[in-house]
C-alpha cells in the first residue's frame, strides 16, 4: 500500500496518504519540475522575472508562444510547468484584477492577486474528480503599501514571498547560483544581467532574444506618484510592469 | 470565485422588476427620481483626432446636484466617451465596458479599438431595452485610425464627423452646423467644441457651469477639465454679515455641556496591519 510512488492513495486527490501527504500535488510539482526553467529575482529598485522559451520544434512559430503575461499594469506573471493551465490562470488573474478595480478603483496589490491566484489552485485540490493546476508561478508586482514584491505559488495553493527564486527544470542548480550572487542591494540592471547568467547555466541551445522572454517590474518616481495622488476616477495610473522587447533583450544579452 | 456554485440564468429579458414597479406607480409610489446629467455633450473630428466636449451640470430635477461634475470616462488611453441621460447608468456602463475593454486588449495582444467599445456598449443598452438611460459619445483613436460614434439609451449607433447628445443638444448642433469644417486644426476644433458647449451652457437649463474637453489624437490623449469656466462665482461687494448686539436680547443662560472629563491613556501599541 504505502509503496515509493503512494501506491493506492496516489490516484485520489481527496485520501490522505498515511505519511500525511497529498501524493497527487507531489505529482504535480514534479510536473512543475520538468517545465522549462523560470526564474525572478527582486532588486533594491525592481523585480525581473525571466524565462526560456523553448519549442519543441524548429517549426513552432515561437513568437506566438507567451509565458510571461501581463496581469495588469502592476503585475505580471511567469511560469513553469504545464502551459494551458497557465493560460488558465492567467485569464483568472486578469478578470480577477479587473473585479478589484471596479470595487475598489485601483488595481489589487501584489499580495491580494497572489492570495486569489493561490486560492483558485487550493481549490483545485480540494475538489473529487478534478486535478489540481501543473504549473508553479512567480508573481511580480509594485505597490504603494509594500513596493515591488515576488511571490511563489505552487500547485498545493501555498505561496509565500522570495528575494529571488527559479522553479522548474533546473531550479536546484539555479537556486544555488542565485544564493551565491545575490544580496540585498543588488540593482535592476544587475538583477537583469544576473538573471540572464543564471539562465544560461542550465540553457539547452543558443540563448537569443527569440529563445527568452523577459519582464521588468520599476519602481515609479515620486512625480509619479504625485500624479496618481491627483488622478480621478478618469485616468488609470502608468504600467510597472511590462515585457522586454525583443531588442531590449538582444542589447542585454550582447552586454 | 466559488467553483461549485451555480445560479440558474433563465433565457430571454427578466421583467420582474417593471411587473413590480407598475404595481407601485398605479398605488401612487412612483419611481424615485434618478440624478439627470441634463446635459450638452458634444464630438468633433478634426485634421488629427478627435475632440469631445461635455459641460459640467448635474441635475436632480429642478435642483443642480453637482456644479462640476466630470461627463467625460475614460474607456482607455485612447478612447473616450461622453455621457448623457441618467448619471449613474453612465458612470457604471462605461466603467465596465472600460474594464472589459482591458481585459480584451490583454488577452487579443492588441491595442483596442473604438468599435470593439461601441459593440459592448450598443449590445449591453439593448439587451435593457432602453431602461439602462446612457446616451453615449464615443470617441477615439486606434490602429485604424479616429473614429465618433453616438449611441442612444436603446442601443442604436451613428457614425459621423461631429455630434451632440443631450438636452444641449439642439443648442450645440446648430453651432455645429453653422461652423464644422473638415481637417480642422486643433485650435479651430478647440474653439468650435467650446463655442458648442456653451451655446448649451447658457440656453439649455439642464446644462451649465464650465466646459470640459479631451483632445485625442494617436499619439497622446489631453484631458482639459474644466478648460473654460465661463460662470465663475464673483466675489461679492459687500459684507452681509450683522454687528453684535443687532438683536436685543433680554436673558442668558450658559451651560458647560462637559460635565466631568477624565483622560485614560489607551495602550501604546500600533495596530497590527501586517498580517503575514
Amino acid at each position: 500500500m504505502a509503496s515509493a510512488d503512494g501506491g493506492a492513495y496516489s490516484y485520489s486527490l481527496t485520501v490522505f496518504s498515511p505519511s500525511g501527504k497529498l501524493v497527487q500535488i507531489e505529482h504535480a510539482l514534479a510536473a512543475v519540475s520538468q517545465g522549462t526553467t523560470s526564474l525572478g529575482i527582486k532588486a533594491s529598485n525592481g523585480i525581473v522575472i525571466a524565462t526560456e522559451k523553448k519549442s519543441s520544434s524548429i517549426l513552432v512559430d515561437d513568437s506566438m508562444i507567451e509565458r510571461v503575461a501581463v496581469i495588469c499594469p502592476n503585475i505580471g506573471i511567469v511560469y513553469s510547468g504545464m502551459g494551458p493551465d497557465f493560460r488558465v490562470l492567467v485569464a483568472r488573474a486578469r478578470k480577477s484584477a479587473q473585479a478589484y478595480w471596479k470595487i475598489y478603483g485601483e488595481y489589487p496589490p501584489t499580495r491580494v492577486l497572489t492570495q486569489e491566484l493561490a486560492n483558485i489552485m487550493q481549490q483545485a485540490t480540494h475538489s473529487g474528480g478534478i486535478r489540481p493546476f501543473g504549473v508553479s508561478l512567480l508573481v511580480a508586482g509594485w505597490d504603494v503599501n509594500r513596493g515591488s514584491t515576488l511571490y511563489q505559488v505552487d500547485p498545493s495553493g501555498s505561496y509565500w514571498a522570495w528575494k529571488a527564486s527559479a522553479i522548474g527544470k533546473n531550479m536546484v542548480n539555479a537556486k544555488t547560483f542565485l544564493e551565491k550572487r545575490y544580496n540585498d542591494d543588488i540593482s535592476l540592471e544587475d538583477a537583469i544581467h544576473t538573471a540572464l547568467l543564471t539562465l544560461k547555466e542550465g540553457f539547452e541551445g543558443q540563448m537569443t532574444e527569440k529563445t527568452i522572454e523577459i519582464g521588468v517590474v520599476t519602481v515609479p518616481t515620486e512625480e509619479d506618484l504625485e500624479g496618481w495622488s491627483i488622478s480621478s476616477a478618469n485616468t488609470r495610473p502608468k504600467p510597472t510592469f511590462r515585457k522586454l522587447t525583443e531588442e531590449e533583450v538582444r542589447d542585454y544579452l550582447a552586454l | 470565485m466559488a467553483a461549485a456554485a451555480t445560479v440558474y440564468n433563465p433565457v430571454g429579458f427578466d421583467f420582474s422588476n417593471q411587473i413590480r414597479n407598475n404595481f407601485l406607480a398605479d398605488r401612487g409610489i412612483p419611481l424615485p427620481k434618478a440624478t439627470s446629467t441634463g446635459t450638452t455633450i458634444v464630438g468633433c473630428l478634426f485634421k488629427d483626432g478627435i475632440v469631445l466636449g461635455a459641460d459640467t451640470r448635474a441635475t436632480e430635477g429642478e435642483i443642480v446636484a453637482d456644479k462640476n461634475c466630470e461627463k467625460i470616462h475614460y474607456i482607455t488611453e485612447s478612447i473616450r466617451c461622453c455621457g448623457a441621460g441618467t448619471a449613474a447608468d453612465t458612470e457604471f456602463t462605461t466603467a465596465m465596458i472600460s474594464s472589459n475593454m482591458e481585459l480584451h486588449a490583454l488577452s487579443t495582444g492588441r491595442k483596442p479599438r473604438v468599435v470593439t467599445a461601441m459593440t459592448m456598449l450598443k449590445q449591453y443598452l439593448f439587451r435593457y431595452q432602453g431602461h439602462v438611460g446612457a446616451a453615449l459619445v464615443l470617441g477615439g483613436v486606434d490602429a485604424t485610425g479616429p473614429h465618433l460614434f453616438t449611441i442612444h439609451p436603446h442601443g442604436s449607433t451613428d457614425k459621423l464627423p461631429y455630434v451632440t447628445m443631450g438636452s444641449g443638444s439642439l443648442a450645440a448642433m446648430a453651432v455645429f452646423e453653422a461652423q464644422w469644417k473638415p481637417s480642422m486644426t486643433r485650435e479651430e476644433a478647440l474653439d468650435l467644441v467650446n463655442a458648442a458647449i456653451s451655446a448649451g451652457i447658457f440656453n439649455d437649463l439642464g446644462s451649465g457651469s464650465n466646459v470640459d474637453a479631451c483632445v485625442i489624437t494617436a499619439t497622446k490623449t489631453d484631458m482639459l477639465r474644466n478648460f473654460v469656466k465661463p460662470n465663475e462665482r464673483v466675489t461679492k461687494e459687500r459684507t452681509y454679515g450683522f454687528r453684535r448686539g443687532t438683536t436685543a436680547f433680554t436673558k442668558e443662560e450658559i451651560r458647560n455641556l462637559v460635565v466631568h472629563e477624565e483622560i485614560i491613556g489607551v495602550r501604546d501599541d500600533a495596530m497590527d496591519v501586517d498580517g503575514s
